[in-house]
Order: C-alpha cells, then structure tokens, then sequence
C-alpha cells in the first residue's frame, strides 16, 4: 500500500522525518520503504492556453499560445484535446523531465518554447492520452513541481493479513501516533442526514450492515487537483469526482463505497445470496455466473453489484449520471473472500473485506461521503438507510502482568503497558493489577486472547528492548540423531567416492512416464505452473536422466552423480538415493616413454558401478543382501539386477537399456541405481521403520563381533571348478564358501570360457582347522567333501586338470 | 714358478678381475674361476703334495689367507652390485608422480544440501532433535492445525499446491511442528529440515525449496530464549559481529511474531542492490507458539510456552555462495556444482 506522507499529515501530527518515520514502523510491525513521487524539477510553471493554432505542415501537432501571468510563450503540443482556457503545466526551456531535458526545438520552422507537460511526461503513469489538466481556479505563474507535490515522500507498506485496520491513511495513521506519541487529528462533517423513504433489503446475514444514501441531482465531473493528486501518488488513476470520492474514501478510512446510478435501479434494494446460475456483467466487462455462496445487491429485476467485491457495468456511474446511490456497507469477510477466490477477482474493495472493515465508523465514513459528494458534483441528499443486522458487541480481555511477563520473560511497568493499549485506540484500564481491555471494532478480527494484547505491548514498545536470554535445555527430550546420522553418512559415502550431489525438482511430466511405457504416479499436481511438472515422481531416476541429459547438452558426458530425494505414492513416500553414472570413470590420459606404457582413462562398467553400489550397503554393515535378476524395462536385460535384504527388495543396479540412451539422447555407457532409505508414512501413528527399507536395517543393524584369529596357518589350494556357462558366479561361490566347514577365504582369480556350453572357474581357497595344521591329504579330503557337496546343486560340475 | 709366488700371482689376478666385474652373473664366475672345485686355488693347493711338510705349512697358511681374502672380497663385491642393480631396477620404474591421479575426481557437496546440514547440525549440537514428515501432507496440519483456518487470507501468505488426492504440496515446514507435538510430551526442543513448495518462479523463488523448522516447547519458555536461541544461531552462521534486529510481523501459529533481519552481508550494511537499499536482510521468520496451536495438539497452553522460527534455506546459501538466480541450483549443471569443491 502506498501512502503518501502529506496524506497521513492530514491525521497525524508528524514530527520527525520520513526516514525515522520508515525505521520506526519497520521495527514495531508495518514494513515500510520510502519512495518518492516522482523527481522535483525547477522550470515547471502554471500556464493557461489563450491560443491554438493548427501547425501549417503537421496536422497533428497544436500551435499554443500559453499565458504565465507575466508572460506568454509559444509551445507545440500534440494533444488533440487542448481548448482555450485550459490551465496546464508548462515545462520552460531548462526543466530536467525524467525522459529528458527540455531545449528550445523547432517543428517544421515553428519553434516551441518549452513541453506542456503529461502524468508520463513526469514519470508518474505508464501512458498519458492527455496533458495533465489543472483546476480552473488554480492561479497562473505558480511552480508546478511544487503545486503537484514532485518528489514528495510515499510510504510503501506492506500489511499482514492481520493488520486489515491498517489498510488506510487513517489506520497507518494511528500506529504512527501510538508509536510516536504524535498527535492524532481528523475533520469529521457534522451531518444531520434524514432517513429516507426508499426501500433497501437485506436478506442474509452475511451482510452485517447496509448503509445507502440517495443524493440527486448531482454532476459528473473531474475531481479537483488535490483528490486527484492524492489518488494518483497513492497509486490509483482518477475517473470522475463520484468515483474517485468512493476510492478517496476507500484509501483514507479503509471502508470500502460503491455508487450505484440510481436511475438504473428497478424497484427496491436487495442484499442477498446470488441464485445459482445467476449471470453478471462486472465492471471490468465480464460476465460472471454465480453461486449461492456469493452475496449480491441485486433490484427486483437483476443484480446490480457483487457484494464487497465489484460493481455491476448495468449501475455503473457515467457521465450522464444525475441520481446516485452511495453505498456504505460492511459484508462477512469469509464469504466476500469464497467469491473472490472462485471468480479470481481481487479488488481494493474485496480485499479489504477480507481482512476486516471497522463496522463501527461507518457512519463516519458515510458522512465524510455526503460531504464531499455535495461539495464535489453537488446535489442534494434525499435521506438514508441504515440496515445494521449484527451491532458490534466487543470483546472484554483481562490481561495479568504475570502473563506478559510469562510470555515475554521480563517484567514490565503496568502503566506503560496500559499506556501502549490505550494509545492504538484499545481502550484499557489498568485495575487490581490487572489490565481491562475493550476490543475495538477496527481490530477485531486479530485481538480477541490476552496473548494478543502482549504482542501489541511487546511490538510498540520495541522487540530490540527484550535482552536475549536462554532456555534451560530440556535434556530429557534428547534423542540420538540417528536419522539424521544416517543421511549424512549416505551423502559423506557418495560424496567422497566422486558422485556430485544434485537437486532436481520432484514433479516430473506425464510425458516421461509415456515415454518409457511406465505407469503414471499417482500424486498430481491440480494447479501446476507447468504441464512438465506435475506429476509427483515415483522414482529418482526420472531427475538423474534429465541431469544427465541436461550436461550431455553443455558438452560433459561423463558425470557420476547422486541425489536423495522424496518419491510420492498413494499413502506413503519413499527417501530414496539415486545414483547416476556415466561415460568414463576417469577421464584420464596416455603416458609412453621407453619402459613404461599405460593409460590412466578408465570406463565405467556395470562391475566397477556394482562396487560403488555394494560398498555403500557395506559401509553400514550391511552384508547379507542378495543379486537377482531385475525387471525393469528401462535397464540392460542382461546388465541389471535388483538387490534383496531378507526376501525384500531394496532396489536396483543397472546399464541404461540402448532403447533408453536413444530416446533421452543420452550416452550409452550410463549406469543407475535406485536403493530404498526410507519409508514415510502420512498417518502420525504408522511406523516409519518398514522392512525393505535401508534406514530401517541401519537402525537394526548387526554389531559386529571378534572372532579368534586363527592360530595355525592356512593351506592354499587352487582349485578351477568347470561348470555350466549360466551358473551364475555370485551364486556358486556363495555355495563354495558355505560347502566345507574349513574353508576360510575364497578369492576368484580366473574365469576362462571353455567352450560353447562350459565354463571354468578358478578359486584361490584357503583352508584351517582351529586346532591344527592340515596336512595335503587332509585338504584332498575336504576337496573331495566339497566336490560331492556342490554336485548336488551342480549336478555336471568337474574339476578342471 | 715356486708356489708362493703363484699364489701371490693367484692374488693380484683376481684383484684385477674383481676390479673389472660390473655385474652379479660375472662375480658368480669369478666366485667359480677362484673358489670351485677346479678353481685356481684348489688347483694350487692340489700341488701342496710335492712340498715338504715345512713348506706346506707355511704354503697353506698362505693359501688359507688368499681363500679367505677372495671370500671376503667377494662378499663385499656382491653386495655392492646387488645395490647398484636395484638402483638400476628402481630408476627404471620411475614415474613422475606430479602427474595427475588415475582415481576419479571427488564429488561436489550441494550447495543448499551442505546448508541445510550445517544449520542442523548447530541446533543438534545445541540439544536440538531432527524430526521429519512427508511432503504430501494434509490441509489440516499444514494449514488449519497451524491456527490457518480455511478460507483465512493468510492462506494467500502461500501459494499452495494442491494435489489430485485432496491433500497439498506442504507449504513450509511447520506441520513437522504438529506432527512432533501430537507425538511427543514437553519438554521439546527439534528441527525440522525439509523440501517444501510454494507455486512461485522466479529469479528468487523456487517452485520446490527447503527450509529449517525449530521448536522449543517447556514451561517458562520466553520471548527473550527465542532471542537468545537464534543470536547463538545467526551468529554461528554468520559470524560473531553480525547486527541483528527483531522485527514484529504476523505469522498465524505464533504470537507475538517476528521477522529477523541481519545487517546486509554483501554491502555490511551501508545499502545495496542486494538488500534493496535497506542495510537489512530478512533472514527468518519466528516468534511464541500461538495458544490455538497449542490446544489443536493437545497441549495446555497455560502451563506450557514456546517458540518457533522457520528459515529458508536457499537464500542463506545464495548470500554466502553469491548466487544471483535461484534455479542455477536446481538445474544440475555440472559447471555450476563443480564450483562449491569440499562446502561440506
């Protein structure tokens, strides 16, 4: 909200600068920054048109004899509107304009003295048609810049949704004064309006009071400078003197005005709830079609208005206007709010609304209307209606200084505190010890609980003036930071073993899912800003693809990258660590000299990527995982495996499949791997530890302990099993190692293809007793013992000679 | 010529032999050509035979005393050659290891992942614990739980996404807070870390962002242990000399409220683009569990206080790394993230 600082002279007594001013709303709750209106000039001065003339050559531009009062100066200008008699501004020959300097110029020979100056011109809206029209009576040779208040202090304040009593001068007008201890003032008109005898109706409760006045025989015409000036440096353009009075009214006491053209309405007023269905064009020029939630002012025949939200184009105030009525009403904020989400309509009038309207000053705010209606289009009042269907009843709180001082965690002086209260116009009395407050109309929506009194005390009378203090820690909340340990540990593993972190975002497209023949997920995005992000992934890997595409794009191939991130399911989410690599490991060179000859470039392959994967289960002690075959479309057939802990699957390892590659552009030789950390469930009461879950198995997890080191030494046997070419190895060696009970280490050195159909694998196994030395013929024994051990599960294995 | 003078012969061939011998194959043969069994000394000490016992005495001494000077010489030859052929072995093998490593490169932290586990970490060292929640979460605790009524206009403090399940994208952090109270009794001190979503893009907001919630729950908690709590944070992060300044503001689950503002990092306050001319950063947002959040999760707010703060995490991280454009973090670009080697 702009507010303009001569504005809020007008009801507050200032008596310190603009800047103190800005500082001191920041720290007690308005944030405020200053700006200016527009740059002062020198050379600005009020002129009247005597003379125009057509330009010989241009059509389009006037000839312009303008008067100062001493002299008269000849100036081109290229408004079609101009007539004689009108009182503009001058900018002579020197002035400094936003856009330029102004020099004596020529037009097709005619020179011109100086500009006639526009809003634009000065940098104060975005487009002018016409030049910036003075009032009649507004004397000649007077300076301009000063007369329209150029370079005046704004105030820009941004307001909580709390703070609806702020929305106006008036309201920013009394914190300035609580704060400061300033002097508050304001001129209210001593009316003495008769009821009239027109019918108004208000048929539900949602309006909580209706206020109309009818003033006939008014005329539509341009507000004076002065109103116009401060709509203007308060941000809003003036239309005519009904409507800019109505806004006028609307910035200065935050009660939202409607005018109705009174001419226009059949028969009797009616506030009520819209007919589903029911249609309205709006002042904006589009047709709304309504619930029965809205509220509407509607006659016998039609709807006239949105209720708190927008005029109706049907009622609206035209230059042929001459019969008004002025509405002054307060509706419920909740329902003015439901109508203006669901039509998308935010008006300066809705929104105030919604936060809150001081139902008590209406009466106030109408007569202020009346006066200046009659002063500004003339007119005479033919009497109103007041409709208040829910009087104001305030609240009473009782506010302990134990509280404030519970809360705040000093003790402060009573009467200050009462002081403060009193100040923001909540009347308080301080009695037995005990602060008595009454909650006025216009904060009635944010103070109704004791705890809302300390903070109006703690904020006027300065956060800064609290020393800090410390909480005694509550030690029996501690608990281990285990999850938390977990992450970082998994983060530290990856980081350290060249994966780069990344973050994408976890809404992914519909279309990445089609692309892979994948099913949708479940979870979507109803309001998404982009189509492409709006589904919420089911999967990491989506985000690691479209890194990796992304980089492929800038020229890097080769990235090894890990992210850990949220994937959504119906009831639950899964944290997930996903890791990508791709190209080479090492992106190394070639080095040749006489001796020596070797490269240091090294490949990713689904081997080297498996290490990266199984040293990570590892390095939380977790051993006992098994490899089995993967089925995942979007992997290598053949290169990809899932990983199993206790018959669940904690995920996968694998080659992108080549169809993949190809689609998403993306380098052949690329690795995922998708694991399972944690499960998250949405239900309060459901266990965060699932199986299937690493996190779960950390927790779990198995301490190890020592073991005798053995005390003879060990005997060394090579042994080279043949075997079918699909025994897989993992498999065949797990059943070697558990075949003998004196096998101690099994080390694979050799696997040599034989011949179409068969395999040779070559062990290194090592053999001990605890209690002796083997001897040869001993060991031969356990060999022959394992052999026949393993023939049953390999019924066509043999040793190799 | 006699034996002794042949001996003597036998003793400065071999010196000159030994002189000449450059490698452990050739001494093995000068070993051979003067110690082995048809070697020069056997053959001489063969001829003993014809001498008279006089003679062979003092021939054999001799004799003895070459053998053992061959023995001696040969021994200390040997080793000699052995240590220049390693020498020779190892100069062969050498590698100049200024070259660069055949390992791979390490990997780069994240940016706003390294932030968010350095400003838990501070709270976890201060007693703190981590609690955690789900980012589909229900309207009730993101929103009406948190004193958020529906239809209230501080729903428009947030841009919300809302999700074909009825549930939303969570907004902020905070529903870990009732989440944590609905599980736990005071006294309780946490934080909260977490992505969360607002619908917003542009050069400094993120559709998807993280924050940091705390909260301390106990009886006597104050005004003034918030304050006191988020100086040792703030100066932590920021450094000792930071200026700090509480400024009332409005959040629906917190009364009284604050903003936090740290003095500019950029321009050290005297004003700048990146704090719009003001000297000041908004930094947090915190303040005194409001009483309604308090009842909505079934704690008496007349026996027990509180204080919450939440923080985005981006911003912090954009103000020490300089970022100037907020979605440069979410775009993965390995230029981008090679550039914050070793944050943590």
């Amino acid at each position: 909200m702009r507010v303009p600082l001569s504005w809020l002279k007008d009801f507050v007594d200032i008596q310190t600068t603009a800047e103190e001013l800005a500082k001191k709303l920041n720290l007690t709750g308005l944030e405020t920054n200053l700006s200016k209106f527009g740059v002062y000039t020198e050379g600005l001065i009020t002129v009247e048109i005597k003379d125009i003339q057509k330009h010989p050559q241009r059509e389009k531009l006037n000839i312009c004899k303008v008067y100062d009062g001493n002299n008269t100066y000849q100036v081109i200008t290229a408004d079609q509107s101009v007539k004689v008699g009108d009182k503009v501004i001058l900018a002579k020959v020197g002035a400094k304009l936003p856009s330029k300097e102004i020099n004596l110029v020529e037009f097709a020979g005619v020179k011109s003295e100086g500009m006639l100056v526009s809003l634009e011109d000065l940098g104060l809206e975005e487009k002018s048609d016409t030049l910036f029209l003075l009032d009649e009576d507004t004397p000649l040779g007077v300076d301009g810049g000063k007369l329209i208040g150029l370079g005046e202090d704004i105030l820009e304040i941004e307001i909580t949704p709390n703070r609806g009593d702020c929305l106006s001068v008036l309201g920013v007008a009394r914190e300035v004064s609580a704060i400061f201890n300033f002097k508050r003032k304001d001129i209210v008109p001593a009316l003495n309006l008769p009821e009239g005898d027109f019918r108004i109706e208000v048929l539900t409760d949602d309006c909580y009071r209706y206020c109309g006045v009818v003033i006939k025989g008014i005329k539509i015409k341009q507000s004076p400078l002065d109103v116009r000036l401060k709509l203007i440096k308060a941000g809003l353009s003036p239309i005519n003197n009904i409507v800019d009075i109505t806004n006028y009214l609307l910035l200065q006491e935050g009660q939202p005005l409607h005018a109705f053209d009174l001419d226009r309405i059949e028969g009797k007023l009616v506030v009520r709830k819209a007919q589903e269905g029911e249609k309205i064009i709006t002042l904006d020029g589009v047709e709304r079609v309504l619930s029965t939630d809205d509220i509407v002012i509607a006659d016998e025949v039609k709807v006239l208005a949105l209720a708190g939200v927008i005029g109706g184009d049907n009622s609206k105030i035209t230059e042929e206007t001459q019969n008004i009525l002025l509405e002054v009403a307060v509706f419920d904020p909740i329902s003015v709010r439901k109508t203006s989400k669901r039509l998308a309509v935010s008006t300066d009038s809705s929104y105030r609304f919604e936060r809150g309207v001081d139902i008590e000053r209406l009466v106030v705010v109408r007569d202020k209307a009346v006066d200046m209606t009659l002063s500004l289009a003339g007119g005479k009042v033919e009497g109103f209606k007041d409709i208040y269907r829910k009087p104001y009843k305030p609240v009473r709180i009782t506010l302990s200084l134990q509280k404030v001082e519970k809360v705040l965690g000093e003790k402060l002086d009573p009467k200050e505190c009462e002081n403060i209260l009193n100040s923001l116009d909540i009347p308080t009395t301080l009695r037995n010890g005990l602060l008595e407050s009454v909650v006025p109309a216009h904060r009635y929506l944010d103070i109704s609980r004791d705890i809302d009194l300390v903070e109006e005390i703690a904020r006027v009378k300065g956060y800064d003036s609290f020393e800090p203090s410390y909480p005694k820690v509550p030690t029996q909340s501690f608990t281990p930071q285990i999850e938390f340990d977990f992450f970082k540990k998994t983060r530290d593993y990856f980081l350290s073993n060249g994966f780069t972190e990344v973050v994408n975002y976890t809404f992914t497209s519909e279309e990445f899912y089609q692309k892979l023949n994948l099913p949708v997920p479940p979870i979507k995005i109803e309001n998404y800003i982009l189509k492409s992000q709006s589904v919420m992934r089911d999967t990491v890997f989506a985000g690691l693809l479209e890194t990796l595409r992304e980089n492929v794009r800038f020229g890097k191939k080769d990235i090894s990258v890990f992210e850990i991130s949220s994937t959504f399911f119906d009831s639950y989410e899964e944290i997930r660590v996903g890791v990508l690599s791709s190209g080479k490991l090492i992106d190394g060179y070639g080095y040749t000299d006489k001796e020596t000859k070797f490269s240091t470039t090294k490949e990713w392959d689904i081997l080297t990527f498996k290490g990266v994967v199984e040293n990570y289960l590892r390095s939380f002690g977790l051993s006992n995982f098994r490899i089995i075959p993967s089925d995942k479309s979007y992997l290598h057939p053949y290169l990809s495996f899932n990983i199993e802990v206790d018959g669940k699957t904690v995920g996968y390892v694998g080659k992108i499949h080549p169809k993949v590659a190809d689609q998403f552009e993306i380098p052949y030789n690329c690795y995922i791997s998708e694991l399972n950390l944690k499960y998250v469930p949405r239900l309060l009461d459901e266990s965060a530890l699932k199986e299937g879950y690493l996190y779960t198995y950390y927790i779990n997890k198995f301490t190890p302990v020592y073991r005798e080191i053995p005390k003879y030494p060990p005997v060394k046997r090579d042994i080279a099993f043949v075997v079918g070419v699909d025994v897989r190895e993992g498999e065949f060696e797990e059943a070697l190692k558990t075949a003998s009970e004196y096998i101690y280490k099994v080390k694979l050195f050799d696997v040599y293809r034989l011949s179409e159909d068969k395999k040779s694998l070559a062990y290194s196994v090592e053999f001990i007793s605890p209690h002796r030395s083997l001897s040869d013929e001993e060991v031969n024994s356990i060999v022959d013992e394992i052999l026949y051990k393993l023939k049953l599960k390999y019924s066509d294995l043999t040793l190799r000679s | 010529m006699d034996i002794k003078a042949q001996l003597l012969q036998v003793k400065t061939d071999f010196e000159s032999d030994l002189e000449n011998t450059e490698n452990l194959q050739l001494l093995n043969e000068i070993r051979v050509k003067y110690l082995g069994k048809k070697g020069v000394i056997t053959s001489v000490l063969k001829s003993l035979g014809s001498l008279s016992v006089e003679e062979r005495k003092e021939v054999g001494l001799i004799a003895n005393q070459i053998k053992d000077f061959i023995e001696e010489s040969l021994k200390v030859k040997e080793e000699k050659l052995k240590a220049k052929e390693l020498e020779e072995k190892l100069k062969r093998e050498y590698l100049d290891v200024t070259l660069p490593h055949s390992w791979h490169s390490i990997g780069y932290s994240h940016p706003v992942i390294a932030t968010l586990n350095e400003i838990t970490s501070i709270f976890v060292s201060m007693g703190f614990s981590v609690e955690s929640g789900p980012e589909v979460e229900s309207e009730d605790y993101n929103f009406t739980m948190l004193n958020i009524p529906p239809h209230h206009p501080a729903r428009d403090m947030q841009d919300t996404f809302y999700l074909n399940n009825g549930m939303v994208l969570r907004t902020h952090t905070s529903p870990v807070q009732i989440r944590t109270m609905l599980k736990k009794k005071p006294p309780i001190a946490m934080v909260a870390p977490g992505r969360v979503y607002r619908k917003d893009l542009d050069p400094t907001h993120s559709p998807m962002f993280h924050q940091i919630e705390g909260l301390v729950v106990d009886r006597d908690v104050t005004f003034r242990d918030l304050k006191g709590v988020l100086k040792i944070f703030l100066e932590t992060i920021f450094g000792k000399d930071i200026p700090i300044r509480f400024r009332p503001s409005y959040f629906p689950f917190t009364e009284p409220s604050a903003e936090v503002d740290i003095g500019c990092t950029v321009c050290k306050g005297v004003g700048c683009k990146v704090c719009k001319e003001t000297g000041w950063l908004e930094i947090l947002g915190c303040g005194m569990v409001d009483p309604e959040v308090f009842k909505a999760v079934n704690i008496d707010p007349q026996e027990y206080s509180g204080f919450a703060f939440g923080l985005g995490i981006e911003r912090i991280a954009m103000l020490r790394y300089q970022i100037t454009d907020i979605r440069l973090l979410f775009n993965n670009d390995m230029r981008f993230l090679s550039q914050f080697e070793g944050i943590g």
